[in-house]
């Protein structure tokens, strides 16, 4: 997407009046280096929370009805199945907890539009910072709507933090793959602040403030990621090949190396075949043992 | 990805870049600037025209109707699939499961996508797919880097007519991994991967919202180049969706076979006669 035209124009680039699809200059100088490849820093795994433990030691900030929730979901977990983390059907992450960039993340600024691409199924944010409002009537998403505001905090005339404000959701989401729930009505607001390191340019930030019903109050939490400095290698994390993972009415299931379906957790009942009319003794009885 | 100003330095860069000799100076995190009335204006939404479906080439119809220049081996398989289709059946199309349609299928553009130009990329930006990363910056085809269903592309622009403005854009993907056919009847591309795609991305000369693609495939499915030209329209008035294959698909695979999830949540046969799945490993669970 391309802006032109003269060059000092820009400066006011984010805010109120520019038209969808029209030519603008771009003052590049304006804005933040956010370019190249950012990852977790090592060590970090995929906690929503990063300075505190995975799981329990998240200590999220939920509603008596959804830490009841979370817990039955642990235990789920623990006895093999999904809980109330959905994404194992293949599903993004949706926000907030896409930006646990799990797969490396690129940030691309334009003036109109900043895209957060995460290297996972197609997750991809556009954050619109030409001054729209949100839309009225639109489909709810996994990622949201999102709308920016460029900040010059140190007023030295250029940009340093995006403030972002993403709303129209929609369910299943939970913040990370310990099944930490939000609520089912979706009507998740998600506030950013995205900045990067005062003394090290090759980190950046992402407070990252919560407002769910399935929490006692907005959660706050500040997501660090580190600049690739190697050669950029972008791959693609396609999670629908090779997912092991059958889910059949409610239930998941796995299928094993040989191709078989088998239960993912003890005592998992059979699929029902009940649509299944011819060699159904087959596959209930007959067929040999290994 | 940012580009500091020092406009007119970047067209030099570019420049040098696209001629291939700048290849090793650019960094690929060093911001550069970027001179925006060096290139096209590709802003918007690109789609089908009306009336125009998901065959790979538009001006023919789907399946055999393509007459796709496929060896007699591919067009066999191009003829079971087909029956296989008429039976319930998937055929050689693997997108039920899906796994992206890979280039150049990826290029019928079924959703909408989204073209952004950078001076050194250019990202095509798609509903259902992850993006596709053209890189214009003057670098040669990795010898080593994983390959992918969309491959790894390479660029180059072009002032075809010499007004001082880039107006298409000459794409070459290889590294292609499968399974990957042009289109949903399942005309195939050869197992072996070593598909190359080349493409001439320009503006139509007296309509500006009409973007073409000349999208020529080398493979060994095939008995020459099969060129066709996509036609895009663009959509100014833009409202972008996700479309997640994977959130309502219908489609269970267990194994080598694909089943079908009912209405009320319970596998059913995708096709006539269709055995249920083994299940021999819940009975050794309740035992």
């Amino acid at each position: 997407m391309l802006g032109r035209g003269s060059v000092l124009a820009v400066a006011l680039a984010a805010m109120l009046t520019i038209p969808v699809g029209g030519a603008w200059a771009h003052d590049e100088s304006k804005y933040p280096d956010w370019s190249g490849q950012w990852k977790r820093p090592p060590g970090i795994a995929n906690q929503f929370d990063t300075s505190k433990a995975p799981r329990k030691g998240q200590q999220p900030p939920l509603t008596p009805e959804y830490q009841a929730i979370w817990e039955a979901n642990l235990k789920d977990q623990e006895a093999g199945g999904q809980g109330t983390d959905p994404t194992y059907i293949c599903i993004p992450d949706g926000m907030p907890r896409a930006m646990n960039v799990i797969f490396p993340m690129e940030i691309i600024v334009l003036p109109k539009t900043t895209y957060i691409m995460i290297e996972y199924l197609s997750m991809l944010r556009r954050i619109y910072t030409d001054g729209r409002s949100f839309p009225e009537d639109f489909e709810p998403s996994f990622m949201g709507y999102s709308i920016g505001k460029w900040v010059d905090e140190n007023g030295d005339g250029r940009y340093d933090v995006l403030e972002v404000e993403t709303r129209l959701l929609k369910h299943p989401r939970a913040f990370d793959a310990s099944g930490i729930p939000l609520h089912e009505d979706a009507k998740t607001v998600v506030k950013e602040r995205i900045y990067q390191d005062k003394a090290d340019p090759n980190v950046l930030y992402d407070e990252i403030t919560t407002i769910d019903n399935a929490l006692a109050r907005p959660w706050v939490v500040t997501k660090k990621y580190v600049r690739e400095l190697r050669p950029q290698i972008w791959f693609e994390a396609i999670c629908a090949e090779g997912n092991q993972h059958v889910r059949i009415g409610k239930e998941n299931y796995m299928v094993g190396a040989d191709g078989l379906l088998m239960p993912a957790k003890k005592n998992q009942l059979p699929p029902d075949l009940r649509h299944f009319n011819a060699s159904r003794e087959e596959a209930t009885g007959a067929t040999p043992k290994r | 990805m940012l580009y500091p100003s020092r406009i007119g330095v970047v067209a030099r860069t570019v420049g040098l870049a696209v001629l291939g000799i700048g290849a090793l100076a650019i960094g690929a995190t060093v911001a550069q600037a970027f001179d925006e009335t060096k290139y096209p204006d590709w802003s918007g939404q690109w789609r089908r025209p009306p009336g125009v479906g998901i065959q790979w080439d538009q001006t023919k119809p789907l399946g055999l109707g393509q007459q796709a220049p496929l060896k007699p081996e591919f067009q066999a398989l191009l003829e079971a699939s087909l029956a296989d289709q008429a039976q319930g059946g998937q055929g050689e199309d693997a997108r039920f499961t899906c796994i992206p349609n890979g280039m150049p299928r990826m290029m019928t553009i079924v959703w909408p996508a989204e073209f952004v130009i950078l001076p050194s990329i250019t990202y095509v930006n798609f509903e259902n797919h992850m993006p596709r990363r053209i890189y214009t910056d003057g670098r040669s085809f990795p010898k080593t880097e994983e390959p992918s269903f969309a491959g790894y592309s390479i660029g180059r622009w072009i002032d075809t007519d010499g007004d001082g403005r880039f107006d298409t854009l000459e794409v070459e993907t290889r590294n292609l991994k499968g399974p990957r056919t042009f289109e949903a009847s399942g005309i195939p591309l050869h197992k072996d991967n070593q598909t190359v795609v080349k493409e001439r991305i320009a503006l139509d000369k007296s309509n500006p919202d009409i973007l073409l693609n000349e999208i020529t495939t080398i493979d060994n499915a095939l008995t020459r180049p099969w060129t066709v030209t996509k036609k895009y329209r663009r959509d100014r008035n833009v409202m972008w969706f996700e479309n997640n294959c994977t959130e309502s698909n219908q489609h269970v695979v267990i194994g080598k076979e694909n089943y079908f999830m009912s209405a009320d949540g319970f596998l059913m046969p995708a096709r006539k006669n269709q055995a249920p799945p083994d299940l021999r490993y819940f009975i050794q669970s309740k035992q």
